[in-house]
């Protein structure tokens, strides 16, 4: 059941990121780009293996053959904790980029920005 | 023969990074001091470049040298820590960025582009130069994710750096393709950490040779690295990536563009070498991929069949695009913009060669093309993103229309690009002779005769746009713009010393072949490298604690 609710919800984020990247409205570009970032994150936290953990369930553990209490797998939390981090700095940087863009442009709108060769 | 852990060879893997690392950080705490930071700039690449030097000698070309090193930080065993590996491949890379790096930084000194942002152009050079060696060294596919996004940082910064409304409009364009890139990049590193259960290369590499040992199914993996390849794409922009390269090679200052074109596309291009032939070579997975209405079918028993496929297609392109493109442009970046498509084209049908046959030797031939004609596009390409900037500066333009008959306003300056536009074109006694007989001897011997129509096209093509650069800007009478024209001293020291160099791996081309030859051996030698890195097992583990904290 949880991996059918993950599955589900990644699927939306990545819909909606997508919905919104495509938009004509620069700062919504930039809000679909954070929102796929974090479908992203959320894909990988399922590849680390949703069910109640058990050293099996886990790939680092179950690949190395040890046996260890029942634990989440801590290698894609590190992973997306890092691509967190990345993805806020950007997200930060493509805002401003944005309204540098309005400063030059006097407008956010995608097709208006094309024409001015 | 392996370095010992601990040894001389293995600090030598991190010393690059350490020292691009403190020349960046030193050099943003020397912001108000433009002398100092200048001259910490120059000590710093000086000594980025002493310290590649060690790692080509010590590392891979001294006669007892170990071929190929290791570094885990904080002495964690492999795969529960990150390794850096410098092998071959790593070190040629490295040695290509160093020479082009530590030109176009005293290219930056004499004439730092305008802009608010003036007092940070150093430290983000060198992050971007930080980037870079990152990529060339990690030994995990997660921390390889990591040092492109540092590269990316730098040079976002540096595409929207003039500030105007061309520069940020591509800038932005920039940022968000490469940010959906970084999505799609940990699609694909999630979804191989769920099938093989490790991120560290060679232990990736190790699993997928013997699946049925380790318990996995390595048929996702096919799919899963076509992701990880269209990022990589992406960043050496391979047709249909291609788009973005022309507004922000054009935005960026052209001795940053310098860098983009000779070291950060060569990153793409190093990642489809290393990922493809090195890990995923000896991937047990079958396949059969029959095409319709050809009545040919891609098949073997590795993923390698299908990134040669889809590496022909991007690369034909590329060059047909690229050079097409080129021959109309009005600008002289906006020539070498577009040529830099058709050029990585060039780097990537070898490549594809070499994924696609089956003979060891052919292979190694391939690899080989690859990589020296990449050699002679950083050093060319370099050399003429240089010329350009050192055109603006002198005359304010770049521009077709404005320019003429610079060639005899500054002999110096059109010998340099005289040799850089015969180096593309492939004329002995020059490096890219030697790249472009390499490429064409590769498709010879794999029997692909449409392959070298391309190929021979696609020279054809760049004849055209370096002569059409040549005749608007160097030849004819001069313009106003270049009548009043003060060509600066340092710039075209510069550009004669980088065409000496292009002269120089012409003429002396044996030694180059020879590294280029160990690179290659490197590239695909995917027990060398397991063995080098050396992952274990977590039963072999005593105790799960790092080195001496």
């Amino acid at each position: 059941m949880t991996g059918v609710v993950l599955a589900a919800a990644i699927g939306a984020l990545f819909a909606l990121g997508t919905f919104l990247l495509l938009r004509r409205d620069l700062i919504r570009v930039v809000w679909g780009l954070a929102i796929i970032s974090q479908a992203a994150n959320v894909y990988l936290l399922t590849m680390g293996g949703i069910a109640p953990a058990t050293a099996d369930s886990v790939p680092v553990l179950a690949g190395h053959g040890e046996h260890v209490p029942v634990t989440a797998d801590p290698l894609v939390q590190a992973l997306v904790l890092t691509a967190i981090v990345i993805g806020f700095g950007m997200t930060a940087f493509a805002l401003v980029l944005s309204y540098r863009v309005y400063e030059e442009h006097d407008t956010l709108d995608v097709t208006e920005l094309g024409d001015r060769e | 023969m392996t370095a010992t852990p601990g040894g001389m060879e293995s600090q030598l893997v991190i010393a690059p990074m350490v020292v691009v690392l403190l020349t960046a950080v030193v050099s943003l705490l020397l912001s108000r001091r433009p002398r100092a930071r200048a001259a910490v700039s120059m000590a710093g690449g000086a000594a980025y470049a002493v310290a590649v030097g060690a790692i080509d000698w010590y590392i891979v070309l001294a006669p007892d040298a170990p071929g190929i090193a290791t570094y885990q930080v904080g002495d964690w065993p492999a795969p529960f820590g990150i390794t850096l590996v410098a092998d071959g491949l790593s070190a040629f890379m490295l040695t290509m960025v160093a020479v082009l790096g530590v030109a176009s930084l005293v290219f930056s000194t004499r004439h730092l582009p305008g802009g608010q942002g003036r007092s940070y152009y150093f430290p983000l050079f060198h992050f971007l130069a930080l980037g870079v060696t990152g990529a060339f060294l990690t030994g995990d596919l997660f921390n390889l994710f990591v040092w492109f996004e540092v590269m990316l940082m730098a040079s976002y910064v540096f595409v929207a750096y003039s500030g105007g409304p061309q520069h940020t409009r591509a800038a932005f364009w920039y940022v968000a393709l490469n940010l959906l890139a970084s999505a799609i990049f940990l699609l694909g590193v999630g979804g191989i950490y769920a099938t093989t259960g490790t991120l560290n290369m060679a232990d990736l590499a190790r699993r997928l040779a013997d699946p049925a040992a380790f318990g996995l199914d390595p048929v996702p993996v096919v799919g899963l690295l076509g992701l990880l390849l269209s990022v990589f794409a992406i960043k050496a922009g391979l047709v249909p990536f291609q788009f973005w390269i022309p507004t922000a090679y054009r935005a960026a200052p052209p001795q940053i563009t310098a860098l983009l074109a000779g070291a950060t596309k060569k990153v793409g291009i190093y990642a489809i070498i290393r990922l493809s032939f090195t890990i995923f070579a000896g991937a047990e997975v079958a396949v059969d991929l029959p095409i319709p209405l050809l009545g040919l079918s891609i098949a073997g028993d590795s993923p390698l069949p299908f990134v040669g496929a889809a590496l022909f297609l991007m690369a034909g392109a590329s060059i047909l695009v690229g050079g097409i493109g080129a021959v109309g442009r009005d600008s002289m970046e906006g020539v070498f913009a577009y040529s830099s498509i058709g050029q990585v084209g060039f780097i990537a049908i070898p490549v594809a060669i070499a994924a696609t046959t089956t003979d060891p030797g052919l292979r190694e031939l391939a690899i080989v093309a690859a990589l020296v004609y990449a050699l002679n596009h950083t050093l060319a390409k370099g050399l003429l993103f240089l010329a350009v900037g050192a055109v603006r500066s002198a005359t304010g333009t770049s521009r077709f229309a404005d320019l003429g008959g610079i060639a005899s306003r500054s002999p110096p300056l059109a010998i340099a690009v005289f040799v850089g536009s015969l180096a593309l074109v492939g004329i002995p006694p020059l490096s890219g002779f030697f790249g472009k007989f390499l490429v064409f001897e590769a498709a010879a011997k794999a029997r692909a005769g449409p392959v070298l129509v391309l190929l021979l096209v696609g020279s054809l093509l760049t004849i055209a746009y370096v002569t059409r650069t040549w005749n608007q800007s160097f030849w004819g009478a001069q313009t106003d713009a270049v009548e009043t024209a003060t060509v600066d001293s340092v710039q075209v020291t510069v550009l004669v010393l980088l065409t000496a160099t292009i002269v120089a791996v012409g003429v002396g081309f044996e030694p180059v072949y020879a590294f280029a030859e160990a690179a290659a051996e490197a590239a695909l030698d995917t027990e060398g490298y397991v063995d080098a890195v050396d992952p274990i097992d977590a039963s072999e583990l005593d105790d799960l604690s790092g080195g001496d904290h």
